[in-house]
């Protein structure tokens, strides 16, 4: 019988993390305020699965606060021990191990689902899909699904366009005050951030080659841009790479890119973006990393030739390619800003988390009454969350003139 | 177990392993030092000379001694801040035959034992950081003081002390000023200092830079390197200065700028790099907006007065690893990242590998010229044509091909002359 969690005994470090991300949290301070005096989710039960760091902890504790039964899944790859440990100590129901196994994970997963859950906050789709799969037993109590990622509201669109969704989904993720935020700046800044923090290397001069150039991958390239390298865009969406060549980035076929590339990340969210054939093409010493979703991403098998070797710093692995070259992967082709970083920074995450909260919220006010089907999340969700971080920053914003405003509303030219 | 070893005062010699890989991957993205700096050391001239190296002892500096130990100098090393040793360097690099003499964390009076250790193995020359060991040496052994040949300085505090040292009468040698070297300046204290500072300020606090509002103190090479890198990832940056040179290239490049007062008192973070001390200090706490994070770029750990800061704070706590939180005259909260050493090497891992290749190729040339060359007592910077073939081998190993003027491209003057 495998515990649930590695380390209880690691509490103390985690809360002292989780204490310091929540004090530059006040948007989703203020969600949780909103929560708590409502009294919606009091004693209802809320499954979270989110990477599992001091952030998510913060809207694990919130919803907590608020009077809901709480639990936590976990990838191995995506857990802080000492957090889960943290959470655990709190009262909260966490299924996470950092050393699980891939037969670990999912018997983590499948305790998670048994634990019986009414709200999901979902990452990827991944509960949900199963819950809609090998474990329909448990469809009757879930209520519904706030879901985090562009990888996650993709399937999801495409179970409701099958007519396989049984419950209402609010698409997080498409909120402005997530997507234009977390999406962009954050990731962009983590990912690159842990890139470099990796491997010691400098970006000035150096040429980077950014797979998929959607919101993540803007955000990539302008870090990797503002911290001195030649950007090049890789794309299949014509709009996109058009976007691209208008930033100032020359856009170019992967194959191509590979010849000249010193480093090289995804942000796609689709598997095989990169694979063995293109790695081949590389030049030796160049770094791989994954700032989409994670394995088959990045993708080495296949081709005899292309041979993961050791590991020759934390989290940077070599791959022996013909021709006694060698390129690096990171975080062996995880999200490296989770695995070998901490993630988003707080601030990012306080947006994305506060409409997390506020999705929540609505569905446990209104989500019995919503028909299976994947909804934006309510305007003011966003609007709330953009004012209580600008108030936090001591910005001030304009409001319309009665003329400015009769003026947006009527159609008829003077 | 090795003389070298036996001689060595280090941590923990079992942390070997963990060091050699770090060092092996510094040698891994090292190509001006392997290419231009091994083929010039390879003359033979450091046959048996004894070299003191005395920068912070991580990876590459830990690299470089080994290239100096192959071209078949003695060499000795040690940390130039306790804050900023690797132990597992120091560690693999006794392992490599390589008597070190530096421990991370240690108290300041064993920190000065070790350099004392390491003058006492009367190093003819020295490459050094902050000039700490010239200035010990100058001070605690005089006479071995007199007999060193020369003096090579990584950074612009040690290039100051070491100008007041020739200036006073009391530099009986030459030194290489080889933070002046343009393949150092221009690249270290700018991009290297500048990156790695964003970079470690953003791990050690897991803060988004994006709509932060950040205080520069001090607009030198690394100031506007840290001040540029905060723009770019999207901060605003307010710069602090006391020069109307460098205050004039700051507003021109964009900057806000602004006296200190005024600069921190609605900025998130506060990072000095004056290269002098209390930048930041007792007078200027109580500007600082509740919940500030300082962190200090510059030589000095003394840049930040963190000491002051503990005197007038009720309690002290870590709050995560490398954030220390003072509760400030027992009503305001102020963090400083890395107890106010410098946050890139003492809360990260120190400059970019690519980076340090240049400056220590600068460090590695301007000790063979203080070996080969024949120069006077006082303070000397590398020949143009040795900073030039720094840049041409870099370039090289990145496959960058440059023009050269044609005949008819030069200008015309010598007709007037």
């Amino acid at each position: 019988m495998t515990e649930n969690i590695v380390s209880p005994g690691s509490a103390a470090e985690g809360l002292s993390r989780i204490e310091w991300a929540k004090q530059f949290m006040p948007a989703l301070f203020e969600a949780g305020q909103d929560l708590l005096e409502s009294g919606a989710l009091a004693g209802r039960r809320v499954g979270i699965v989110l990477a599992l760091e001091p952030k998510t902890a913060v809207l694990a504790l919130t919803l907590s606060e608020a009077g809901a039964d709480v639990a936590v899944y976990a990838d191995a790859a995506s857990t802080r021990d000492s957090e889960a440990a943290a959470l655990a100590s709190k009262g909260i129901a966490v299924f996470a191990r950092s050393d699980a196994d891939e037969a670990t994970d999912v018997l983590l997963l499948d305790r998670f689902i048994d634990w019986g859950i009414e709200f999901l906050i979902d990452d990827g789709a991944v509960a949900t899909r199963i819950i809609h799969t090998s474990r329909r037993d448990m469809l009757p109590t879930l209520v519904g699904v706030a879901e985090e990622t562009t990888s996650g509201v993709r399937p999801l669109r495409v179970m409701a366009d099958e007519g396989a969704l049984e419950v209402p989904c609010l698409a997080v993720n498409d909120c402005d005050a997530k997507q234009l935020f977390d999406n962009v700046y954050g990731t962009g800044q983590s990912v690159v951030m842990s890139v470099i923090d990796a491997t010691n290397t400098q970006l000035q001069g150096k040429e980077v080659v950014v797979v998929g150039y959607g919101l993540v991958g803007s955000g990539i390239a302008g870090a990797a841009h503002g911290l001195g390298a030649r950007v090049t865009i890789t794309e299949i969406d014509p709009i996109k790479a058009l976007k691209a060549v208008h930033d100032g980035y020359l856009v170019q076929p992967l194959r191509e890119a590979c010849l000249s590339g010193d480093v090289f990340i995804t942000a796609t969210g689709v598997g095989y973006s990169l694979t063995a054939a293109e790695a081949q093409l590389m030049k030796d010493g160049a770094l791989m990393a994954v700032g989409g979703e994670g394995p088959p991403e990045i993708d080495l098998t296949g081709d005899p030739s292309v041979r993961l070797g050791d590991e020759v710093r934390p989290h940077v692995r070599e791959v022996h390619l013909d021709g006694d070259r060698s390129v690096f992967l990171v975080a062996d082709g995880h999200c490296s800003n989770i695995t070998a970083g901490e993630g988003n920074p707080i601030e990012i995450m306080d947006l994305s988390l506060a409409v997390q909260c506020r999705a929540v919220h609505h569905l446990a006010e209104k989500g019995a009454g919503l028909r299976p089907g994947v909804y934006d999340v309510p305007p003011d969700v966003a609007n709330a969350t953009a004012r209580a971080a600008l108030a936090r920053k001591g910005i001030a914003i304009d409001t319309p003139t009665a003329a400015q405003e009769l003026d947006a509303s009527s159609w008829r030219t003077n | 177990m090795s003389a070298e070893a036996d001689r060595s005062t280090i941590a923990d010699p079992s942390l070997a392993p963990a060091g050699r890989q770090a060092i092996a991957w510094a040698s891994r993205n090292a190509p001006v030092l392997n290419g231009l700096l091994r083929k010039r050391l390879g003359d033979g001239s450091f046959d048996g000379v004894r070299v003191a190296l005395v920068v912070h002892l991580e990876a590459k500096t830990a690299f470089l001694a080994t290239v100096l130990a192959d071209a078949g100098a003695r060499v000795v090393v040690a940390g130039s801040n306790p804050q900023s040793t690797r132990d597992d360097v120091a560690a693999g690099l006794v392992d490599m035959g390589i008597e070190v003499h530096s421990s991370r964390g240690s108290a300041y009076e064993q920190w000065e034992k070790d350099l004392l250790s390491v003058a006492d193995t009367k190093p003819e020359y020295i490459i050094d950081d902050g000039a700490e060991l010239t200035l010990r040496m100058a001070k605690h052994r005089p006479a071995l003081f007199e007999e060193l040949r020369g003096v090579s300085e990584e950074t612009t505090t040690g290039v100051a002390r070491l100008h007041a040292l020739h200036d006073a009468g009391r530099l009986p040698f030459p030194v290489m000023a080889a933070n002046d070297a343009a393949c150092k300046y221009m690249f270290d204290n700018r991009y290297g200092t500048g990156q790695s500072t964003v970079q470690a300020v953003l791990a050690l606090t897991n803060f988004l830079m994006a709509g932060k509002r950040v205080a520069v103190i001090g607009y030198g090479w690394v100031g506007r390197g840290i001040a540029n890198y905060v723009r770019a990832l999207g901060g605003r940056a307010v710069v602090v200065e006391v020069d109307p040179i460098r205050s004039l290239d700051a507003f021109m490049e964009g900057h806000e700028v602004a006296p200190i007062a005024d600069a921190i008192a609605d900025a998130d973070l506060v990072i000095t790099a004056t290269g002098g001390m209390r930048a930041v200090g007792s007078t200027h706490f109580g500007h600082l907006k509740p919940n500030a994070v300082l962190a200090n770029a510059g030589h000095h750990d003394l840049e930040i007065d963190v000491a002051a800061l503990h005197q007038e704070s009720s309690g002290v706590r870590t709050v995560r690893e490398g954030v220390s939180c003072f509760d400030w005259r027992g009503g305001k909260q102020i963090n400083v990242l890395a107890a106010g050493a410098l946050v890139n090497i003492a809360g990260g891992l120190g400059h970019p590998i690519e980076i340090m290749d240049l400056s220590f190729a600068v460090q590695g040339l301007s000790s063979h010229e203080l070996v080969v060359g024949d120069y006077a007592p006082g303070v000397h910077v590398l020949p143009r044509r040795l900073d030039e073939e720094i840049a041409r081998a870099r370039l090289a190993s990145e496959g960058v091909i440059l023009d050269s003027l044609a005949d008819d491209q030069f200008d015309t003057m010598q007709e007037w002359i």
